[in-house]
């Protein structure tokens, strides 16, 4: 499929979806699903191609540029598909509220603006996409009203300050090359000194930081994921803010060049180095507050923030070991975090918007689909061998042990070691323990809900155990960055120092399980008991007062709470407050009175004459 | 070739889980001992296992019967990867890093077979066990990155046959100081006294394992014998230079068992706060300056 038609049949369907959603609804819900399946079957056939299309010559005297190439396709697909899944879960979860065509078309509007950057081939074209979908986010976060409207304004104001610094970017790369198309800045950069490489950078590292949501630029994203609906929330966590992730990938491996990037400033003050502390950072600080999180989605949303520091720690690190870790990561990441958005977002729905962890349990009788969906979701997000999470995160803990990286390391394997207690934690409050008289009479998820969960946990366990069909990929993309690409296969990476081969590993958990299970039949058959007919040491459990998941980790949290001050947050709240008050300061000269302005301009002529009596200015 | 690697796989799986029982007999008559009792048999856990095998147990769901089968698969699984005296079923398939997640997958299915109990109790316990892997873990993973850092490998394999040439982890300069901080975690890493509070049978009716009788009994007695087993196989493959082979490196493997269990006898108990509070003081610090010292070595 051209690039030119893919883009008209995605912003055309989102227009179209609208107007059909006048007339019936039914049919509108439909041709949300046709249009993302067409766009999904769209990009699949430009499978490996690399070209570029001209959209327009003459948009305010610039050219605008459409290009693929595999790094974009990758990323193209995963949007189109995780959109799919998005929009096919919200047919039963958006239909009892109100405003559903605005939602339709909000989504659809997002999706095709994140297809429109990631095939974008020059700045301006970028930034046109980038500005659609920063404000049809804002539109959907604030879809719920009451906090969400707080929630959205916050992510609104980081946004445009987000855009505002790209802006002077992009004014200075033209000033500098006289281009915005990407390929020629490439050209003509080659010339520009360090200096003025890393201020480029850093303008783009804000712009990007804030959508990627980096520590210290991520204080929108947690009331943001949680306020918005669940079906968006998926969308936002899983592609949205890795629209960020793509484009430090394209500022670093397709606009300034690695070889370039890896050697700029001093050996210790530089570019990489800082993306690589606020990558580590962005891991540790949000992995720990998440452990203190009651609320399932705010939980998963700093679960996001620090995923989302694997990935910068992959790509700023430099190696073709690294990106194929970050860019793998960003995949997976897709994969599972939407997964658990929805599975939450099932059981908000069913339980008519209970999000608190500590108000649920023992839901996996009446939502087992739902718990197995939830278990495999994280499963890949903790990283358990065969499940997706599993490989990128080994790309990048290897690459930074054998490149004497230590330190890094730590910090990336710890952060796996929290994100256990908090899986656990999600997992166990909401299915696991007593079930709440009051949940009895509970129904299954519905199953637009169930489709898309289904879909994306199989995807989850299969690109666990087959990594080399989405390295593939990213290899071919590395091989267009002039990079070397890694040595991979179906099952795994080999590289000089350890190898990694899911298919010894697959087999020998699929044997062990299979043989173990068939010993476990052997002994003597089991008894089923009812979730109160259990040992309590002569203490009985009382039924429906007992809620044993109440500071699950009290001892541990209560331990590094204090230390654990979003201290970003304070800080833009207390500027927030600074700048209302110079505000409000300034506003008490603006009487509105007509004397008093005479008399302001009275006064600085008055300034000006004594001025130039005394000194003799002009 | 698939032949002698079915052998090995099955001579390594036997042995390990052989070596585990035997060593939850031994612990249990060398307590007694120490505590000036006669105590049971050291072939009771075996006695025990076939015991509970007959017996019929109570189960609370399906996941309570899938968590404990895959807890026990995960632990086999470990065992595949770690250098038993020179056979090493799957050697290349990823090394330490694999071994760290792989060795995830027992306590999470024991908390997942546990957390569907709906037993107050095993959520305590499960609760604890999480809390103190992450107590422990802050040491363990620096302790393994000096490792790796310094012989520039994440395959245990190449460790060990690095130790061979050069001498014991333990008594390398650079080591030393993490070597000192595995042992003063590695308590909390097999769940002895006194980080024994995940069990805690006294308090807690021994946590986890509130709500299993029967085969489930018998499938977390293995799980645990095989623990014993990793646990141990880990440090003396990482610190005590393995074993050329199997006789040499079950000696090792039985020596430092002998000193935790001394430990093991005669110390009372923490809290799960003073645990964690122990382990990122004093280990923490000492695996941090080894990692230190490793780095600047090396670089």
């Amino acid at each position: 499929m051209k690039l030119e038609i893919l883009l008209a049949v995605v912003f055309g369907g989102s227009l179209l979806t609208y107007l059909l959603g006048k007339i019936s609804k039914r049919a509108r819900d439909i041709l949300a699903i046709l249009v993302l399946l067409a766009a999904t079957a769209g990009i699949a056939s430009l499978y490996g191609r690399s070209s570029t299309a001209i959209l327009c010559t003459g948009f305010l005297d610039f050219p605008l540029v459409l290009r693929i190439h595999p790094f974009a396709w990758i990323f193209a697909l995963t949007i189109a598909v995780v959109g799919l899944c998005a929009v096919i879960f919200s047919w039963h979860y958006i239909r009892k509220k109100g405003r559903t065509d605005f939602f339709y078309f909000m989504m659809l509007l997002v999706i095709s603006s994140m297809i429109g950057i990631v095939l974008s081939g020059d700045f301006l074209s970028f930034y046109i996409f980038w500005e659609i979908m920063s404000w049809s986010t804002f539109l959907l976060i604030s879809y719920n009203r009451e906090e969400a409207i707080a929630a959205g304004m916050k992510y609104i104001v980081m946004s445009v300050a987000g855009s505002l610094v790209m802006l002077v970017g992009m004014i200075s790369l033209y000033t500098q090359t006289g281009t915005l198309v990407f390929e020629g800045i490439t050209r003509n950069l080659n010339s520009a000194s360090s200096g003025y490489l890393q201020f480029i950078l850093i303008l783009f590292f804000v712009a990007f930081g804030i959508k990627n949501a980096i520590w210290p630029l991520h204080v929108w994203l947690p009331p943001a994921h949680s306020e918005a609906p669940s079906p968006f929330s998926s969308v936002l966590s899983g592609i949205l803010i890795k629209i960020g992730t793509f484009g430090f990938i394209l500022l670093i491996y397709g606009i300034v060049q690695v070889q370039v990037f890896v050697n700029l400033g001093h050996a210790l003050f530089n570019v990489r180095n800082l993306l690589l502390l606020l990558g580590a950072v962005t891991i540790l600080l949000p992995t720990f507050i998440a452990l203190l999180q009651d609320d399932a989605k705010r939980l998963l949303a700093w679960s996001t923030v620090a995923q989302a520091g694997y990935m910068i720690l992959g790509i700023a690190y430099g190696t073709s070991e690294s990106l194929s870790g970050g860019t793998l990561h960003f995949f997976n990441h897709a994969l599972f975090k939407s997964l658990l958005f929805m599975v939450v977002g099932a059981v908000e729905f069913r339980t008519n918007g209970v999000r608190d962890l500590n108000s649920l349990g023992g839901l996996i009788k009446k939502m087992p689909v739902t718990f197995a969906a939830g278990l495999i979701g994280v499963c890949g997000l903790i990283g358990v061998p065969l499940t997706n999470g599993f490989v990128s995160k080994w790309l990048i803990y290897h690459t930074l042990i054998v490149n004497h990286s230590p330190f890094l390391a730590f910090v990336a394997l710890l952060g796996t070691w929290g994100t256990i207690l908090y899986s656990y934690k999600l997992i166990h409050h909401i299915f696991l323990g007593q079930l709440p008289r009051k949940y009895e009479q509970l129904n299954a998820a519905p199953v637009s809900m169930k489709v898309p969960m289904i879909f994306l946990s199989l995807a989850v366990v299969v690109f666990g155990v087959l990594p080399g069909l989405p390295l593939h990929v990213i290899n071919l993309s590395e091989i267009g960055f002039g990079m070397e690409p890694l040595a991979i296969n179906m099952w795994g990476v080999v590289t000089g120092s350890g190898t990694i081969q899911m298919l010894n590993i697959a087999t020998a958990l699929t044997l062990g399980g299979i043989v173990l299970w068939l010993f476990f039949r052997m002994g003597r058959k089991n008894t089923r008991a009812d979730q109160l007919d259990n040992y309590a040491a002569g203490a009985p459990v009382p039924a429906d007062r007992y809620q044993y998941s109440v500071k699950f980790y009290d001892p541990l949290t209560s331990m590094i709470a204090p230390y654990l001050k979003d201290t970003a947050d304070n800080f833009y709240s207390a500027l927030a407050r600074g700048i209302r008050n110079v505000g409000n300061g300034i506003r008490r000269i603006y009487t509105g009175d007509v004397g008093n302005y005479v008399m302001y301009i009275i006064l600085f002529l008055a300034i000006l004459i004594f001025i130039q009596l005394y000194w003799k200015v002009w | 070739m698939v032949i002698v690697l079915v052998l090995q796989i099955l001579f390594v799986t036997l042995l390990s889980c052989l070596v585990g029982l035997f060593l939850i007999g031994l612990s249990r008559k060398m307590t007694a001992r120490i505590h000036w009792r006669y105590g049971p048999p050291l072939s009771q856990p075996f006695i025990d296992i076939v015991k509970w095998f007959s017996q019929t147990a109570v189960s609370h769901g399906k996941l309570f019967d899938a968590g404990m089968i895959f807890s026990l698969t995960g632990s086999v699984v470990v065992v595949l990867f770690l250098p038993f005296g020179g056979i090493c079923p799957l050697r290349g398939s990823g090394g330490l890093l694999v071994i760290l997640y792989l060795m995830l997958i027992a306590p999470l299915g024991i908390a997942l077979s546990a957390g569907e109990a709906a037993n107050p109790y095993a959520s305590i316990g499960v609760s604890r066990k999480l809390q103190l892997a992450f107590g422990y873990e802050l040491s363990l993973l620096m302790i393994l990155l000096s490792l790796m850092t310094y012989y520039r490998t994440v395959s245990i394999v190449d460790i060990v046959e690095a130790q061979i040439q050069s001498g014991w982890s333990l008594v390398q300069l650079p080591l030393v100081v993490s070597g000192l901080a595995y042992l003063l975690i590695m308590p909390a890493i097999m769940g002895i006294r006194p980080f024994e509070m995940i069990q805690a049978p006294q308090e807690i009716s021994s946590g986890p394992m509130a709500e299993y009788g029967g085969k489930f009994l018998a499938f977390a007695t293995l799980q645990h014998a095989l623990n014993i087993y990793i646990g141990l196989s880990l440090f003396v493959n990482l610190f005590l230079g393995g074993g050329s082979n199997a006789g040499y490196f079950l000696i090792k493997l039985l020596l430092a068992f002998m000193v935790f269990q001394v430990i093991h006898a005669v110390w009372p108990r923490f809290r799960i706060e003073q645990a964690v509070r122990c382990l990122w003081r004093w280990p923490a610090l000492l695996a941090f300056i080894g990692l230190i010292i490793v780095w600047v070595t090396t670089s």
